[in-house]
């Protein structure tokens, strides 16, 4: 009996863990297609390992595995969109755009991109930008950017992943047999995928569209994707950029096409 | 029972742990820090790649930051300094120089290091300045930061299933284990900090050994922790305040009076009967000329007039000079308390009788004489002023004033 209990237990508990998304669209955001030009501004990779106290341990060898798999499913994803990707490894990788340039727009979209997650995604809401979309710019600089380069848009992308090591898996497994004896820990977690993606217009300035992802499962050792293959990579591109819904006012306006 | 007993070991070893946290950190013999790396080291272990591999991006941010100081020749000779003070890396570590108004200074994993500029203010001469840097190529050589993380990892790991161990022993004899598992918390974190502590204390012994091999008197390094204590002190004293005395379990640092000590003694230790030391002064007053008349007015404008007073004092003990007394001056000005504004007037008047008083002096000389009714002296100055100054932002205004 107490078995039992033990086993419908884990099976909730898989099921709490889960795959989240949350996307916000400036309301005029149409998704790009036909023949546009992505600029790939040096995506941010982070592949490490958890420890069995918790601590996530950076792997290089994961990350530059991960980071190749990850560029490689945004170039294919895209290309099904029509868009040529160019993707900007270093700084000074913009032939006529000097390094400086680049990094002063990178601070920008960072305190930018730190302003929409603390007003769109940590409950900070703003009243006076409610019913208004993603209502964000980077202003002048990205328009001066898209005008040297001739690009369409710039996307900034971040991904993290992290692995449970063998020794926090144990001590998952342990905190679960605890439940036979009355000290249940079945939910020490560890381990999981936190991405984001902002893509800006470079044709206005403005940060047209916002993807936040997160999975991750409270027992440790479950997962929901690796980006160390190539498949885990393409799935988690998918997530982050295969269902770009236009913004609010081209919503309405294809509904009433129809 | 038996495993109950178990469960109360691991909460012994940590409450052990947590004791001997609060017990006094041992002297590090100089003697014991031999460098851990060679020349050109790159690392092997896993952790330590990964670790690399995410400081490279931050040392692309810390070198393109506008906080740097730009100024080549300045960076040139903080370069040659590490190099001097570095041991076997000083080929291989890098040093930027921040604007930022406080005593500092950061080694990164890596081997790159970052100088605020309130350091530079604060340094009497190259020796002092030296030591600082000589401590942070310590950090490096010693491998501290990846000793750091496998410490925390180690002991994140050990705490983490000794709780959960206990937890589920106490489950199946029927006892609460949860105190003890806060308390074994506890003794974690502070031995986490003892750990930082005794890096710091190696830095600090391995630093010493840098300096006196690279030439400069060892004492230098207790000197500015002198120094930096007597600044503390005046600044909790002008707030009414007690200085924070650096003795808490949770400190990352020992105490200040406690490495000043322990410098006192490795220095001894280090020092060569019959050899001359170098304090450098003179190419270190060249050197940091071009700023520090802007590392004074950062640091005036910080609101904080018994630092900003302790350190202009601090700088005079070798000689007062016209940019020292102006910015004493400016320290009562702004401080503005009663009687500061004749203070600083013949603060003023004290700056402009040296040949190097900065042409604001002449200025708020001027201010303070027109103040007093003074007007033909003031305008003596204010000529002075514009003749050093014609560009002044306000020199239209004074123009204006003189016709």
């Amino acid at each position: 009996m107490r078995r039992n209990l033990i086993a419908v237990g884990v099976a909730a508990l898989a099921l709490s863990a889960c795959v989240q998304t949350k996307q916000y669209a400036n309301v005029e955001f149409a998704p790009p297609s036909g023949d546009y030009k992505l600029l790939v501004m040096r995506p941010d990779v982070t592949v490490g390992s958890v420890t069995t106290g918790g601590m996530v341990e950076p792997r290089a060898d994961w990350t530059e595995t991960a980071r190749a798999n990850l560029l490689a499913a945004l170039k294919t994803q895209q290309a099904g969109r029509g868009g040529n990707v160019l993707i900007l490894e270093k700084r000074d990788g913009l032939p006529g755009v000097d390094a400086e340039t680049i990094a002063e727009l990178e601070r920008l979209h960072y305190a930018v991109g730190s302003s929409i997650a603390l007003h769109k995604y940590s409950g900070a809401y703003l009243p006076t930008k409610r019913g208004k979309g993603l209502d964000w710019t980077l202003g002048q600089d990205a328009v001066a950017l898209g005008r040297k380069s001739g690009m369409d848009y710039a996307l900034f992308l971040h991904a993290e992943d992290s692995f449970v090591s063998p020794g926090r898996v144990a001590l998952q497994v342990l905190g679960i047999a605890g439940c036979a004896v009355g000290f249940c820990a079945p939910t020490i977690g560890g381990g999981g995928q936190f991405a984001y993606a902002s893509l800006v217009d470079l044709r206005t300035g403005e940060v047209v569209w916002f993807n936040v992802l997160q999975t991750g499962s409270q027992v440790a050792g479950i997962k929901f994707g690796d980006i160390r293959t190539a498949d885990g990579a393409a799935v988690m591109v998918e997530r982050l950029l295969g269902r770009m819904k236009p913004g609010k006012d081209v919503a309405r306006a294809l509904k009433a096409a129809q | 029972m038996n495993l109950s007993r178990r469960a109360l070991l691991g909460g012994g070893v940590a409450l052990a742990a947590a004791l001997t946290a609060g017990a006094a950190d041992a002297r590090i013999l100089p003697s014991a820090m031999g460098p851990l790396i060679g020349p050109g080291y790159k690392p092997t272990d896993r952790d330590e790649i990964g670790l690399w591999q995410q400081m490279a991006r931050v040392e692309e941010e810390v070198a393109g930051s506008n906080l740097l100081i730009k100024d080549p020749a300045l960076n040139r000779y903080l370069q040659g300094l590490i190099g001097k003070v570095g041991g076997p890396a000083a080929q291989d570590m890098r040093i930027y120089l921040a604007r930022i108004p406080e005593f500092n200074a950061v080694m990164f994993p890596t081997g790159f290091t970052v100088i605020f500029s309130g350091l530079l203010l604060r340094m009497r001469n190259e020796a002092q300045l030296a030591g600082v840097i000589a401590h942070e190529s310590g950090h490096f050589l010693r491998k501290h930061q990846i000793r750091q993380w496998r410490d925390m990892r180690t002991k994140s790991d050990v705490f983490a299933v000794l709780a959960m161990g206990a937890g589920v022993a106490g489950g199946a004899a029927g006892v609460y284990t949860g105190d003890l598992a806060r308390l074994a918390e506890l003794g974690t974190i502070l031995s986490l900090f003892r750990y930082n502590r005794t890096l710091e204390a190696e830095a600090d012994a391995m630093g010493v050994r840098l300096l006196a091999g690279a030439g400069y008197a060892p004492d230098a390094m207790a000197e500015t922790w002198d120094q930096l204590i007597r600044e503390l002190d005046a600044s909790a004293k002008y707030r009414r305040k007690k200085r924070d005395r650096g003795y808490s379990l949770f400190a990352t640092h020992p105490a200040p009076e406690a490495r000043m000590a322990d410098l006192r003694v490795s220095a001894r230790e280090v020092t060569v009967p019959g050899r001359g030391y170098d304090d450098g002064r003179d190419r270190y007053l060249s050197a940091i000329a071009p700023i520090r008349p802007m590392l004074l007015d950062d640091q005036v404008k910080l609101n904080d007039p018994g630092a900003s007073q302790t350190i202009v004092e601090t700088l005079a003990i070798d000689g007062w000079n016209g940019l020292l007394r102006f910015h004493e001056a400016e320290v009562w000005r702004l401080r503005n308390r009663a009687g500061d504004d004749a203070r600083a007037a013949l603060g003023y008047a004290a700056s402009v009788g040296y040949a190097d008083a900065p042409p604001d002096a002449w200025r708020w000389h001027g201010v303070m004489l027109q103040k007093a009714g003074r007007g033909a002296e003031a305008r003596a100055a204010y000529a002075r002023y514009l003749v050093m100054a014609p560009n002044a932002p306000d020199a239209p205004f004074i123009r204006q004033l003189l016709q």
